[in-house]
């Protein structure tokens, strides 16, 4: 008879541990949705927020195009932080945060290549159209340009430098800036353009050097952010830390461009 | 070492198993003894989950979920919250991508079960229930067993689908494959080396006992 | 048809297999159902225990109708008392020996159980054997088990589908025999299917001919042997001695009928139910042929003397089997078996001649088949 049930019991046994267990880490922090640019700067600022105010918040980073998406589905973010402030203005204008939120920051682009690399970083761009001319320039890896604002700066840059139709067929897009860094870092492409606080991380550093891109050869990368409806305080302490001197600081030692003021 | 992604994933699996293996023990017991005219198109339809991307299953769980379709819109007057970027949601993403995984194996074994067994438990008297208890499920045992064992394993494993319908929330929808994945981004290679090797452990202990309880129910048997 | 006690079973149907059967069984009976492969004989069997629904059809047992396709009546398989041996006897190979039979003692209260099972693999001469699984036995064991687990029930109709199939020979006469002693504590009636016509004579009190999904005749197998309805019957049971010819007149006082074959002159038991000049088919049992010895002549030889030339001899042990060509068409040969040692005393074998006669009150007049009748009644 025991036989018999114990597969039950069993199963039974496992069903309360799996539904009824209490989940051992917290829940109801604040999750904060940010452009994948921040990975290292904003997990500093995540840090110096806590160690002010004692409250912690959840991080997620990735393509700033997907979380405007998700956002509209109804991810439970409480803040979203884009790399690209069209995001931003749009979800405003259909009503998924209270205002049109705040530029938080200005990013910029810069050119990396790995150690060992043939191609040498130069702002200029000028090696790298000359390793296209000569034909030996295999891979060159840059964010997503259909949703990933750091893509679409990329792509005016080499748009500028008249490099784009050539560099076409040589190109690998990360799903976002933190990937496409991932790809020209990684030594199976010979260098890429990603976001400068990226490759100033000395994760990223380690692995190759880099030249920052005029920035007048692309639009303004004008990162705003903003709140989302449902909000919770620790959520709004957050972004206002991101507004005092505190958090201004690290944005900028990461390589960020501050706004003046507020807008 | 993300835990919480890990336990996420265990509990992710272990409720697909929970809830999807009775589910395919009525289902695939059904499809191996019926001769309904439908059978085909609906085996087919099963089986879907195995050929079509993640992105595609994705895409349409998102279209289905979310707060602009009906059954979103249900959920949320309900419970109060979106379904998708939810473990709910994501339960129920991975129960519909694993069907196959559950249901075939046990098609097959209540399939390789002879009919005359089947007949002969009626003339013994046998109620149905008695039958399936009884006869039918002890003979089908191996093949429920790897179905349970492919659902857990590949739950464990699915990686496209979460991506689109969970959003990588921590401790709500971020599962270990997502997280090696985060953690491969943000240039951590360390932790994502890892949490790969804890994943490839667990998988490679997971279908080994399956193995080796298969092999001792078979020697029973036969 | 009675409907007080025992089964009775009318089908008919076109589909998947054409069946018109109609047969019946009394209690203690066993009733066997004898056909080539594909006669619908287990098919039979199959409706009779509920696991197959004709289009059409009424099965009635000890005065409950099990089905009734008019009255929309068909009671489940595991409502029906019947016990089913399988062909392949379908035990359940994860069960032993004494839980197979316990499952079908489902209705008897929980305690009593494993001693009734217990008491009913001792019956069969399992005792000592209850723990072990299927695969652990021998086939005649296995079978046996399977015959423990049908009675358990204590089925109103006991079904047996080609029981003896699945052993060998010598097991399989043990197993017969064995099936003929435990009959006489058989209060149910008992369906044998089997395509074995030795079997089926050894065992049962009526052989039921089954022919492409139609009843035949069903007879004892005496008088099936001897008076077959027809020659389709007469070939399915294995009568090789069955002849053409026409009726040529009856004798009343004589109480003799007259054949005209192959011109000669039969006389047959009177049988005036054929006209004068009527087609007819005749037969005669090969025991009832005697062939004329050198040594020893008899009194039955005047009747329907004949002499034909031995065209095949072949020696099977004790017996002599032998093909015996009259008047020089081997069309319609005779067959008939003598003891060797007289086939050697009398110096029969190919090419001798051999004189025999065939005694009249045995010879069987049948309806002749109609032209372009079934001659493919092979299994």
């Amino acid at each position: 008879m025991v036989r018999r049930i114990g597969p039950f019991l069993f199963a039974f046994a496992i069903a309360v541990a799996l539904i009824g267990a209490p989940r051992p880490w917290a829940r109801g922090l604040p999750t904060i949705a940010a452009a994948s640019d921040l990975q290292f700067a904003l997990g500093e600022v995540a840090e110096a927020f806590t160690e002010e105010t004692g409250r912690q918040v959840k991080l997620i980073f990735g393509s700033s195009g997907n979380f405007y998406r998700q956002i509209q589905q109804g991810a439970p973010f409480h803040m979203y932080l884009s790399a690209d402030e069209e995001f931003v203005l749009d979800l405003a204008k259909k009503g998924f945060t209270p205002d049109r939120g705040a530029l938080y920051a200005i990013g910029r682009i810069v050119i990396i290549t790995p150690h060992g690399s043939p191609l040498k970083p130069d702002g200029g761009l000028k090696h790298l159209g000359a390793a296209l001319r000569d034909g030996w320039l295999r891979k060159f890896a840059i964010a997503n340009p259909d949703h990933a604002p750091y893509g679409r700066r990329a792509e005016e840059a080499l748009r500028h430098a008249g490099l784009w139709d050539a560099l076409r067929g040589k190109l690998v897009l990360g799903e976002n800036v933190s990937q496409a860094a991932q790809f020209a870092t990684s030594g199976s492409a010979q260098g890429g353009i990603i976001a400068h606080s990226l490759a100033l991380s000395p994760n990223v550093s380690k692995l190759g050097t880099f030249a920052p891109i005029p920035q007048s050869w692309h639009k303004p990368l004008r990162q705003r952010m903003a709140l989302l409806k449902g909000a919770n305080d620790t959520a709004r302490r957050f972004y206002g830390f991101m507004r005092e001197p505190g958090g201004r600081a690290i944005l900028r030692r990461h390589g960020f461009v501050l706004p003046g003021g507020t807008r | 070492m993300d835990w919480e992604a890990l336990w996420l994933s265990v509990r992710l699996g272990g409720l697909s198993v929970l809830i999807l293996v009775p589910i395919a023990i009525v289902v695939g017991r059904w499809l191996a003894v019926t001769a309904a005219s439908g059978k085909s198109l609906i085996e087919a339809s099963l089986a879907l989950p195995l050929v079509l991307p993640p992105t595609v299953l994705g895409f349409y769980l998102l279209v289905a979920f979310g707060a602009g379709s009906w059954v979103g819109r249900l959920w949320q007057d309900v419970f109060g919250h979106t379904l998708v970027f939810t473990f709910e949601g994501l339960l129920i993403a991975s129960i519909i991508v694993n069907i196959p995984f559950a249901v075939q194996p046990i098609q097959r074994a209540f399939e390789a079960i002879s009919p005359d067994l089947r007949e002969a438990a009626a003339c013994c008297g046998l109620s149905w229930w008695r039958s399936l208890w009884r006869i039918e499920l002890p003979l089908a045992w191996p093949g429920i067993l790897t179905g349970m064992v492919l659902t857990f394993a590949h739950t464990l494993g699915e990686f496209g689908v979460v991506l689109m319908v969970g959003g990588s929330i921590p401790g709500e929808t971020r599962t270990i494959a997502i997280a090696i994945y985060d953690r491969v981004q943000a240039f951590d290679e360390a932790s994502a080396g890892k949490m790969a090797a804890v994943l490839l452990l667990i998988s490679l202990v997971t279908i080994t006992l399956s193995y080796l309880l298969t092999q001792r129910v078979r020697r029973r048997h036969d | 048809m009675t409907d007080a006690a025992g089964l009775s079973i009318r089908l008919d149907q076109d589909r998947p297999i054409p069946l018109s059967i109609e047969l019946s069984a009394v209690p203690g009976e066993i009733l066997a159902i004898v056909g080539p492969s594909g006669s619908g004989k287990s098919t039979t069997l199959r409706v009779v225990a509920g696991l197959h629904r004709p289009s059409a059809g009424r099965i009635v047992c000890n005065g409950t109708t099990w089905l009734d396709t008019k009255a929309g009546i068909d009671v489940p398989a595991r409502r029906r008392r019947v016990g089913l041996v399988f062909q392949s006897y379908a035990l359940f190979p994860h069960l032993t020996a004494l839980e197979n039979v316990v499952e079908a003692l489902q209705d008897r209260p929980p305690q009593a159980r494993r001693d009734e099972g217990r008491a009913l693999l001792q019956r069969i001469r399992l005792d000592g054997l209850e723990d072990r699984l299927p695969r652990q036995l021998s086939g005649g064991q296995q079978q046996r088990v399977a015959v423990a687990r049908a009675l358990a029930r204590r089925p109103d109709v006991l079904l047996l589908d080609e029981p003896f199939t699945a052993v060998d020979r010598v097991t399989r006469h043990r197993l017969v025999r064995e099936l003929a002693d435990l009959r006489q504590d058989l209060p149910m009636p008992v369906l044998l299917v089997t395509h074995d016509l030795d079997e089926a004579a050894r065992l049962a009190d009526r052989i039921c001919v089954v022919h492409r999904g139609r009843t035949l005749q069903t007879a004892s197998p005496e008088s099936l042997m001897a008076r077959p309805a027809s020659p389709l019957v007469a070939r399915l049971v294995n009568l090789r001695n069955v002849f053409s010819g026409h009726v040529t007149g009856h004798s009343a006082d004589r109480g003799v009928t007259f054949i005209e074959w192959q011109g000669r002159t039969i006389e047959a038991g009177l049988s005036d139910a054929f006209d004068s000049g009527a087609r007819v088919a005749w037969c005669i049992p090969a025991d009832s042929i005697i062939v004329h010895r050198r040594d020893r002549p008899s009194q039955g030889e005047r009747e329907n003397p004949l002499s034909g030339i031995v065209g095949e001899a072949v020696r099977l042990g004790e017996t002599t089997e032998l093909v015996v060509v009259v008047g020089g068409d081997d069309r319609e040969p005779f067959h008939l078996a003598i003891p060797t040692h007289v086939a050697r005393r009398n110096g029969i074998d190919v090419g001798a001649e051999v004189g025999f006669s065939i005694r009249a009150e045995a010879v069987h007049l049948m309806p002749a088949e109609p032209d372009g009748g079934e001659h493919s009644a092979s299994d």
